[in-house]
């Protein structure tokens, strides 16, 4: 099997819990949202102030909005294995690298870490309160499925592996069958499971989640794991000539109405 | 969410400890002692977990839990010590052995073989032959062992022979 990088849940008891990414200065302190609050409103409160604020303590970000954030990785992973599909798929070539950078970006830190969070926090709460029960079976079989089809791409995305054209065709089939099942296994997420789980918490209890989100970030990775698959990503996406956000603004003059 | 056990319970933010979130019954509260616990000594009220084999489709016959789970082992623990952790727990539930608890071999299965070991996150995890023993997630039914040669949060994970022996699949 392919190796792990980085994902090992090692401990490291010795450095202080992380605030870098998640920890946003809200004026006044304290975190700012309740039952029904929406992911906007911890972000925007306390900034309307005209004198500057004194100092504030850290707080976090809301466990519903940190998942959803990580989703945004998942989004440019699939939309990476897309533009490799659509490559292969007109004949091109396939960089192993590439793909495989991409697919360990799955494997450590949405397989490894973000699927981890959802199904040890926010599934066992929402099945307690017998809420989208079915809706949760069929993302935990999709996580599993998920994780076969990134097992056979780290394992053949090689030199040798590309260089065949078979073993081309069965990588562009996985990872056309991962982002089919991905993009609405996380749309669902966010606009019906995660909305579901924040009704269920407390402010007090979205606050201490979230808190132990960053702390269970920093326990495994040492460091804004986010923010360095962000940039990873990015990587890969400038390699693969998609990271420019323009090539994908239409030209709409044939749909203007006549002058 | 874990097939035997119920929701993993969420620890608390700031404790750490057992002041939690949501506290379920498992996870919290168990005897805090080192090393491994003999098997099948009934040692206070707590519930018993039974380790049953049973032969499932695919991998043949391996440890699963009393409502016919799939059991795993996960290498990095290398047969002494609970190292799924954290997120790690979310994706595998250990099986617990709650405070007071006891052990219990099915037909097929060595009494002499299960133990437990202290879990960093608390309570006791029970072990067979020296490993300790995880669920998957993505075992949605009993008789499934979709987590089986998975590499998945920094190691690989296999079924169980009774022998103690993890399915290893040949190169």
């Amino acid at each position: 099997m392919t190796g792990s990088a980085g994902a090992s849940g090692s401990p490291s008891p010795s450095r202080p819990p992380r605030t870098t990414r998640r920890a946003v200065l809200l004026a006044g302190g304290g975190l700012a949202v309740g039952a029904a609050g929406t992911g906007a409103a911890w972000a925007l409160t306390g900034s309307s102030a005209a004198a500057p604020d004194p100092p504030a303590p850290p707080a976090v970000m809301p466990p519903d909005d940190d998942l959803m954030r990580e989703h945004g990785v998942l989004k440019r992973v699939l939309l990476c294995y897309r533009e490799m599909t659509s490559q292969v798929q007109a004949g091109g070539s396939l960089d192993a690298r590439h793909l495989h950078d991409a697919a360990l970006v799955i494997h450590d830190f949405i397989e490894g870490f973000h699927e981890g969070l959802e199904e040890g926090f926010v599934f066992p709460r929402l099945r307690q309160a017998r809420l989208v029960s079915g809706t949760v079976t069929t993302l935990l079989t999709q996580h599993a499925r998920g994780r076969v089809l990134t097992q056979f791409i780290l394992a053949h995305a090689t030199a040798s592996g590309v260089a065949s054209a078979r073993t081309r065709g069965e990588l562009a089939a996985a990872m056309q069958a991962f982002v089919r099942m991905y993009e609405p296994h996380e749309a669902r997420e966010d606009t019906v499971v995660f909305p579901a789980f924040r009704q269920l918490l407390s402010a007090q209890e979205l606050a201490g989640l979230g808190q132990h989100f960053a702390e269970l970030e920093h326990q495994q990775f040492g460091r804004d794991e986010f923010t360095a698959m962000v940039g990873r990503v990015a990587g890969i996406e400038q390699a693969l000539g998609i990271y420019d956000l323009t090539r994908f603004t239409p030209d709409v003059t044939a749909y203007q109405p006549p002058q | 969410m874990r097939p035997d056990g119920g929701p993993r319970p969420m620890r608390s933010a700031t404790a750490g400890g057992c002041a939690a979130l949501v506290l379920l019954a498992a996870g919290c509260g168990s005897s805090p002692g080192t090393g491994t616990q003999a098997a099948g000594q009934p040692s206070g009220h707590g519930p018993t977990v039974q380790i049953m084999a049973r032969s499932l489709p695919t991998v043949g016959t391996v440890l699963v839990t009393a409502k016919g789970y799939a059991l795993y082992m996960f290498a990095p623990d290398n047969h002494r010590s609970v190292t799924c952790t954290g997120v790690c727990a979310g994706t595998w539930p250990p099986v617990k052995l709650l405070a007071g608890g006891s052990l219990a071999a099915g037909p097929g299965v060595s009494a002499a073989l299960l133990g437990s070991d202290p879990d960093p996150d608390g309570g006791r995890v029970v072990t067979y032959d020296g490993w300790p023993l995880y669920t998957y997630t993505g075992d949605i039914d009993p008789g499934q062992a979709t987590g089986q040669d998975i590499d998945l949060n920094g190691g690989d994970w296999y079924v169980l022979r009774p022998s103690g022996q993890p399915l290893i699949p040949r190169p």
